[in-house]
């Protein structure tokens, strides 16, 4: 029939042009899904400093914070400072933090880089670019919707939507909802 | 004549581009700031209750961004050791953990948020885990009140 032939020529096109975002929004998608397990976009890296006692003075930008930055082992370069309260001084750099605590005469260095590829992914899964990615992302939206409708009608006989395939799509249409009769 | 009646449009597109008002540079997330008084946070947090419910523009450096969310940041006040907390739609608005340190402008409605012990140590651990900081599961709570901005935009320097 010449339908079905039309069909499967869109379901297989369209499948190839969506190769590429598909995975992007894998990736990302699960990615995003365990963010209270972890941080998905970057990586942390933690280290605590001991200190020689340090009054709030010895750290007065703009001479201060460079002199401590290399003490820790840091190029003197900061954006800029922050007191949270009396015994306390955050120096921001470029890439991450110091937090100084005068009372324990402890630095905390805190280094923030995006991770690599799940930086990238999650940046377009999470529509930050907006502009015109906005319409690339609802144009994918719509080919997967069509991807779904025309795979109903790829093959025809028991393994078509007249038989197995109406079990298989009544199974997947039917679990969102047993997910929302469970947790609503 | 044929290549001036290309060159015509193009000019013209390239002149409009180029005497287009200049934009402050940085990013915008949410909605651009259309206000133009700044309020200052200090004003807020002195007296909060007269701010109540009210579109306001505040300006600082960004001090603390929700780590995995960015769901919400905060804005370091125009007085030491005072800071604002502007929260945002999770998943809506994203601030990016390297806005730290960034000077912003952030356009907001003031809140009230009242928590009962209970709610303000549920609050203290969500923080904790949030930020990947030790929670103190022995100290106590006392219900409290406090004050932030329910982000609508933000304009963010690079």
């Amino acid at each position: 029939m010449q339908w079905r032939r039309l069909n499967n020529v869109l379901h297989r096109d369209i499948g190839y042009l969506c190769v590429g975002l598909t995975i992007v929004y894998v990736v990302s998608g699960v990615a995003v899904n365990h963010v209270d397990a972890w941080n998905p976009t970057y990586q942390v890296e933690r280290r605590t400093a001991p200190l020689a006692p340090l009054a709030a003075a010895d750290l007065a930008p703009p001479v201060g914070p460079g002199r401590l930055l290399m003490q820790l082992g840091l190029t003197p370069d900061y954006r800029t400072t922050f007191r949270p309260d009396s015994a306390s001084l955050r120096i921001y750099l470029e890439d991450g933090t110091v937090d100084v605590d005068f009372a324990k005469g402890e630095a905390t260095v805190e280094i923030v880089r995006e991770r690599p590829v799940l930086g990238a992914v999650n940046f377009l899964h999470l529509n930050h670019p907006k502009r015109l990615w906005t319409w690339v992302a609802d144009i994918y939206a719509v080919a997967l919707g069509l991807l779904a409708v025309t795979g109903l009608f790829v093959l025809k006989g028991k393994k078509g939507i007249t038989g197995r395939g109406a079990w298989l799509t009544a199974a997947g249409v039917a679990l969102p909802f047993v997910f929302l009769w469970l947790y609503r | 004549m044929r290549t001036s009646r290309i060159l015509t449009p193009v000019v013209a597109i390239l002149l409009a581009v180029a005497c287009r008002p200049a934009e402050p540079p940085g990013t915008v997330y949410g909605e651009r700031p259309t206000l133009s008084d700044t309020t200052l946070v200090s004003a807020i947090l002195t007296d909060p209750e007269a701010y109540l419910d009210q579109r306001v523009l505040v300006a600082g450096t960004v001090v603390e961004v929700c780590e995995k969310r960015g769901c919400w940041l905060q804005l370091a006040g125009d007085q030491e050791f005072q800071t604002l907390r502007v929260k945002v739609e999770d998943g809506v608005i994203i601030f990016p953990m390297t806005a730290r340190g960034h000077a912003a402008v952030v356009e907001g409605v003031v809140e009230k948020i009242v928590l009962s012990a209970d709610e303000a140590r549920e609050q203290a651990r969500t923080h904790s885990a949030e930020q990947g900081l030790p929670f103190d599961s022995t100290a106590t709570f006392e219900p409290t009140t406090t004050y932030q901005l329910r982000g609508i935009g933000a304009l963010i320097a690079d």
